[in-house]
């Protein structure tokens, strides 16, 4: 073999190498946990772990799902009465805040790009240096703002809040989305006569079908995932969304593993469909935000 | 008198105004009632003493500061962020950048390579680091498995219970959590760059580190300037992964911890607004100083 061939193999094996690391650094902790959440609870504290485990139960899905269970001679209950709850709040409150913050931004983004008004720059400057306060450096005012609005554990108040939070970066995406399409297309819709609205809802967001895409995932995502904002604004199960609830299987004397992992990995199930099917947008959207 | 078209576009113009602003409404109610104006307020109230167990609200001026600065509570949650920031900055640059380069050079199967890098990123906060305290757990978890296998510890070790240990702990899963947007910032940049310039550099002899130094470092600069920021931005927000794996412990406790800790569960609400003003400042100074940097850097280009 020429010591070529052998460089291209060499470098075709660490690359796949490379690969392999990479693989279960990033999905690795994932697979565990699905193992775990169909592991029966006397496997979990057995003294040598199974990568692939030996006897699945769906006995923790079951105890998410609705019936009771026998451990140690006891029964079980079921936490679906909470979990249902918090499932249905965790999808209100985002997908709410998705639908808001994508309309809102699609709509002004396309004031700051196209159209003239005083203060317009100004006004920008402002919304997208916001990127850089934390959410926690206003969460102690808006609590006594949510406490006088008696908006504290609503679902318009948890969604308000998501919408200020995540509004600058879909905007950011919005305007730089905005700023590449041509503008001779809706000079041409307006020599036809058509108004402003009907060329940006009719011609210009459809092209720009892409970027509101990628605006709607970033903001779902950010939603779903958020655990400080609920944990301060919702503090009962009327709103209060997965995040919060699934931390408190934690106890401080015992935690059920195969119960926590399950409804850990119910609550991935909508970012894992994301990933699967809309990765492209997510990622152009994510790298359009980070460069522009 | 006007001419017909400048008449037509004075209109329009007057149009774009009333339309521009009806499309701006909604965001100047939402960002100035939610974001801004408690922003004020924040600056404002920090300098009163705030708290709802106690009344009325008097002036405190820079006393609230004062009492943040001695508090050793607050120094320890100080010193724990730094070191935060410092390891996850360092571990998401360095494993970012090695993803990214490895994205870019493979040619089949990158959408789902890339697919699996996004995922951690995708996930709520809470939930991986329920998966990660399983993980952790002293008795029956999987990395005091794996240690002991490999043979570097002989009995488990009950990682939360050593300061340094924990704190490193609680970095890896962040930095699991981060490094997919550090990756795909470098990403971008990687394949902004012309692939003329290696072929060039190629045949000026010039090797693959060298190649690297030398263009794809400079040409990455912009990009990495903004990874930076954004990773420093993100875990001197920690609060998600320490909060669910340690709680309110003090060997983990972030600023934010702190600050909701104060606010929330003290009750001292000028506290926690005087130290998360604080804990701002920091974040976008530090951001402020990358950027300076790779502009100073690479402003001669």
């Amino acid at each position: 073999m020429s010591s070529r061939t052998m460089k291209l193999i060499c470098s075709r094996i660490v690359i796949a190498g490379a690969v392999i690391v990479l693989l279960v650094w990033s999905l690795g902790p994932i697979y565990w946990s699905v193992v775990t959440s169909l592991t029966p609870p006397t496997d979990l504290i057995s003294s040598n772990p199974h990568f692939w485990p030996q006897h699945l139960t769906l006995q923790h899905y079951g105890r998410l799902f609705g019936s009771t269970s026998m451990s140690q001679g006891n029964e079980v209950q079921s936490v679906w009465p909470q979990f249902s709850r918090a499932l249905i709040n965790s999808v209100i409150t985002s997908v709410g805040a998705t639908i808001l913050t994508v309309v809102i931004a699609a709509f002004s983004a396309y004031a700051f790009v196209r159209l003239r008004f005083p203060g317009r720059d100004l006004l920008f400057i402002l919304v997208v240096a916001t990127l850089a306060i934390p959410a926690y450096t206003v969460m102690i005012p808006l609590y006594r703002i949510m406490i006088a609005t008696r908006l504290v554990d609503t679902y318009l108040g948890v969604t308000l809040i998501y919408v200020s939070a995540f509004l600058p970066l879909a905007l950011w995406l919005m305007r730089s989305v905005y700023q590449a399409m041509p503008l001779s297309l809706e000079e041409a819709a307006w020599l036809d006569g058509a108004s402003k609205v009907y060329t940006l809802v009719r011609i210009v967001m459809p092209l720009a079908a892409p970027g509101l895409i990628a605006a709607a995932i970033i903001t779902f995502l950010n939603a779903w995932g958020q655990f400080l904002v609920p944990l301060v604004f919702s503090p009962t199960l009327t709103t209060k969304p997965l995040t919060v609830l699934i931390p408190e299987f934690i106890s401080r004397n015992y935690v059920d593993y195969g119960l926590i992992n399950a409804a850990g990995i119910v609550a991935i199930i909508p970012p894992v469909l994301v990933v699967l099917f809309l990765n492209r947008f997510l990622v152009s959207g994510l790298m359009a935000g980070a460069t522009k | 008198m006007m001419s017909p078209s400048s008449q037509q576009r004075s209109r329009r113009r007057g149009g774009d105004f009333r339309l521009g602003l009806a499309f701006v409404i909604p965001v100047i109610i939402i960002m100035g009632g939610l974001v801004l104006f408690p922003l004020l307020s924040t600056m404002v109230d920090s300098v009163y003493r705030i708290n709802p167990m106690r009344p009325g609200t008097p002036f405190a001026g820079l006393g609230n500061y004062i009492d943040l600065f001695q508090d050793p509570n607050v120094r320890q949650s100080w010193l724990n962020t730094i070191y935060y920031v410092v390891l996850a900055v360092i571990l998401e640059t360095v494993g970012g950048l090695a993803a990214a380069l490895l994205l870019n050079k493979i040619k089949h199967g990158r959408r789902w390579l890339l697919a699996a890098v996004v995922l951690p990123w995708c996930l709520p906060p809470v939930v991986n680091a329920v998966v990660w305290l399983w993980i952790y757990n002293p008795s029956y978890g999987l990395l005091n498995h794996i240690l002991q296998s490999v043979g570097l510890t002989s009995a488990p070790v009950v990682f939360f219970n050593n300061r340094y240990a924990a704190l490193f702990l609680v970095t890896i899963v962040h930095v699991w959590r981060m490094m997919p947007l550090t990756a795909i910032i470098l990403l971008a940049s990687l394949q902004s760059i012309p692939q003329d310039l290696y072929q060039a550099a190629k045949l000026d002899g010039a090797g693959p580190i060298k190649s690297f130094r030398m263009i794809t470092l400079p040409l990455i600069a912009s990009g990495l300037a903004i990874a930076l920021s954004q990773s420093t931005v993100f875990a001197f927000n920690l609060f998600d992964e320490a909060w669910i794996l340690n709680g309110a412990s003090l060997d983990t406790r972030t600023v934010i911890i702190q600050t909701y800790m104060y606010a929330f569960q003290n009750m001292k609400f000028s506290m926690g607004m005087a130290l998360s003003l604080l804990a701002m400042l920091a974040s976008l100074l530090i951001s402020l100083l990358y950027v300076l940097k790779v502009y100073r850097e690479t402003r001669f280009d």
